[in-house]
């Protein structure tokens, strides 16, 4: 009832400032609708023409028959490839190889890393030097590192075996390190661990520099000790950071290949060894892919490859959920 | 229900233009390249492809020099990745070289698929059929008769020996005289052990390059002409001689065509390596510094042949006629002479081997060695062996198994099994 219009309305615009203003005002919704979706585009497009297509490419091949090296045998197979999996020796040694790889890498890596930020997380001398020096084998492609560890690795004039005479091991008998299975993998997990140690001890330096220096002299005033402070309450909160590198370091280890691949004496083989002892499942995919071929059934083992990945980084990123204070 | 469409619609037409965008910016360059063939005077370019030492470099050279208007690009690659390589590309139609050069060994492989390459017969080359020696000429033909290679070498078998490394160990070091030490491959193997217990040195570089001359002796390989795998007959028999010289400690375990087996020539790591005529040039290559401290002996057991090649045109060239014509001028007796000379690859052309020119050629790097007489003599009376359509992969299979053993990783007594066995599983891949 007194809810009277007492301002007054605002005077008419004149005629031809009101589509002006219609202009702008559809101007300024394109611009904070619209624009952001063409801003963001290249990344979805590009992701939808190598990401996705391939995905759903690779999945359509996996259930067919393809033979580059016979056109005459390819066909519908529907779930024929995946079914020959199971019984296939080559794939589960390969799975089997790339697991160890893939402990005997991932472990000390980023245990050693946390230890190595933890270190860089005091007050230094030459701060900045250590902290490219740790970056720099990151930065060294992976063939060129390859294959100097492939040299370091050899059985008559390897570096390896040199330390080892020093100690006493195989003076007379040099050990021959692509002949079995835990010596060359033992050889590809140190050219891992080489290469990234450094790349997570930086990412866990960064994100131990957030953590507040209160908590620590706390902590100390407490009576916690440095071995204490780490454990409880350095890693509980970079908790974030070490969850991110232990999902990278599943994928990454176990999708393994440049490493097993230059390691054998003809890279060209693609086998892992002489009787494949180290042959990863990447490698394997390669060799029955490129190699031999068999496009449809290098396709199955590559989505058998994707599942098992998701399904490992999801129970790694859990577990260190668990370990790291347990939310 | 209104908003999700209008959503949707936004980001599909930003999607639809950031696309263009990008396509836009290199559609250009792809439709650079406009070749068109033959028309003379045109600038044309060869992709040559090829493994090991097949005397490119003069072939080049002299053929761009009779030809202004084309050009050689040479490519090379390791024995499998080569042969792997093409098989891709040809399946894929597009990529292929328009110049390449098959083995012996993946020959039948692809003659089998004679309609992806260009049949030279078509290219006026079938002239050249008189010149081969018949089995050469025949071994590249496909069933309908088309011709997909022309010859380049035959391997020949002989034995290549370190002369200094014999003094050394107080063997006899004269051509003849070491032919005599070894009449079989049981004597070859003796006269490794004296070899061995008088420098506490390795004699061969590895037991695969005893299986592999050994198995090019006998008359079947691993598969007979119906394409049936027949490890029990002459594979037996070479696994065996390799099983052997492993067991009496003779093998420096090098892998072959590999870095340390390029090391292991230099470093004196073995005195004798089975090599047919295209090794001279890989010995050459690899070990400069050895010139003059190899020489060549008769093979064990006599005759026998491992590898030899073919230059084809696949058909997805551009450039059909230019690549017959380098095919052509590279299988010219005055090339397949000078390649002889420079590189040692032995011609599969009979009327070479009665050439002045071949026959009076002392091979420098081999203490003077008479190439020229002592490969012709194993390749006229050669029998040629069928390599199955899977015999690549075959020999690949088996001689993993051989590494094995050299390893330490199987028994000598055990391996054979693990070798069938192997095969077997390629043959029914």
């Amino acid at each position: 009832m007194s809810l009277t219009q007492v301002r007054p309305s605002p005077p008419a615009p004149p005629r031809h400032s009101a589509s002006a203003g219609k202009a702008k005002l559809w101007w300024h919704r394109f611009d904070t609708r619209t624009v952001p979706y063409f801003l963001i585009a290249p990344f979805f497009v590009l992701f939808g023409i190598f990401g996705l297509f391939p995905l759903i490419y690779n999945a359509v091949v996996s259930l067919r028959h393809w033979r580059l090296d016979d056109p005459d045998k390819t066909g519908w197979a529907g779930t024929e490839n995946f079914a020959r999996l199971f019984s296939d020796e080559d794939f589960w040694n390969a799975l089997f190889n790339t697991f160890g790889i893939f402990i005997l890498s991932t472990v000390p890596q980023l245990l050693l890393a946390l230890i190595i930020a933890n270190l860089l997380n005091h007050k230094l001398r030459a701060n900045t030097f250590w902290r490219v020096a740790v970056l720099l084998p990151y930065v060294t492609p992976v063939a060129a590192s390859t294959l100097l560890f492939a040299m370091f690795f050899q059985t008559d004039s390897g570096m390896a075996n040199w330390f080892l005479s020093l100690v006493g091991f195989g003076e007379e008998t040099p050990l021959n390190w692509r002949a079995e299975k835990w010596s060359s993998w033992i050889a590809i997990a140190t050219m891992v661990n080489w290469k990234w140690i450094g790349y997570n001890a930086l990412l866990y330096l960064s994100a131990m520099q957030a953590i507040p220096r209160d908590v620590y002299e706390a902590a100390a005033v407490d009576g916690a000790g440095p071995q204490r402070q780490l454990w409880q309450i350095t890693v509980p909160m970079i908790q974030p950071v070490v969850i991110f590198t232990v999902v990278l370091s599943t994928i990454g280890g176990l999708q393994l290949f440049n490493e097993p691949m230059l390691f054998d004496e003809n890279p060209a083989l693609a086998s892992g060894g002489s009787d494949h002892q180290w042959q990863t499942i990447a490698q394997l995919i390669y060799r029955v892919g490129w190699r031999d071929g068999n496009l449809g059934y290098a396709a199955a083992m590559s989505w058998a490859l994707f599942l098992i990945i998701l399904v490992v980084a999801g129970i790694n990123a859990l577990l260190t959920r668990r370990l790291g204070g347990g939310r | 229900m209104e908003r999700f469409g209008r959503r949707a619609l936004h980001a599909a037409v930003a999607g639809v233009a950031a696309t263009l965008l990008i396509t836009g910016c290199s559609g250009q360059a792809l439709e650079g390249g406009n070749d068109s063939d033959s028309a003379s005077g045109e600038q044309i370019t060869l992709k040559v492809n090829f493994f090991g030492d097949m005397g490119e470099k003069m072939l080049k050279e002299r053929f761009e020099k009779a030809n202004p208007n084309i050009k050689i690009t040479l490519n090379s690659a390791e024995y499998n990745a080569h042969h792997e390589d093409l098989q891709k590309k040809l399946v894929a139609g597009s990529g292929a070289p328009d110049v390449v050069a098959i083995d012996e060994g993946f020959m039948v492989q692809f003659k089998n698929q004679a309609d992806k390459f260009v049949n030279l017969l078509d290219q006026g080359l079938g002239s050249a059929e008189s010149r081969y020696l018949p089995w050469k000429w025949k071994a590249s033909m496909s069933s309908d008769g088309k011709q997909i290679g022309i010859g380049t070498d035959v391997g020949g078998l002989a034995m290549c020996y370190r002369t200094d490394l014999f003094k050394e160990a107080g063997l006899p070091t004269e051509r003849d005289q070491v032919s005599a030490l070894w009449p079989t491959w049981d004597a070859f193997i003796e006269t490794g052990k004296k070899y061995t217990s008088a420098t506490k040195k390795k004699f061969i570089d590895s037991g695969t390059n005893l299986f592999n001359p050994v198995l090019g002796q006998q008359p079947v390989g691993f598969y007979n002409e119906q394409e049936q795998l027949q490890m029990e007959g002459g594979p037996k028999v070479a696994f065996d001689v390799s099983m052997k010289a492993i067991d009496a400690g003779l093998s420096a375990n090098l892998v072959s065509f590999q870095p340390n087996w390029n090391q292991g020539f230099t470093g004196n790591k073995f005195a004798v390596l089975a090599c047919p005529a295209w090794m001279l040039g890989h010995i050459q290559q690899t070990a400069p510094s050895t010139k003059g401290k190899w020489d060549i002996a008769a093979i064990p057991g006599g005759g026998g042949n491992w590898g030899g090649s073919w230059w084809t045109v696949p058909a997805q060239t551009k450039h059909a006629e230019a690549a017959a014509k380098f095919v052509d001028f590279a299988t010219q007796p005055e090339q397949q002479i000078e390649v002889f000379k420079t590189v040692g690859n032995l011609p599969s052309q009979p009327a070479l081997y009665k050439d002045q020119a071949v026959l009076d050629f002392k091979h420098e790097f081999m203490s003077g060695a008479p190439t020229g007489q002592i490969f012709a003599k194993t390749a006229e009376s050669l029998q040629p062996q069928y390599l199955g359509k899977k015999n690549g992969k075959t020999r690949e299979a088996v001689e993993a198994v051989i590494t094995q053993v050299q390893q330490g990783k199987v028994k000598t007594t055990e391996a054979w099994p693990k070798a069938v066995e192997a095969a077997n599983k390629v043959a029914n891949s």
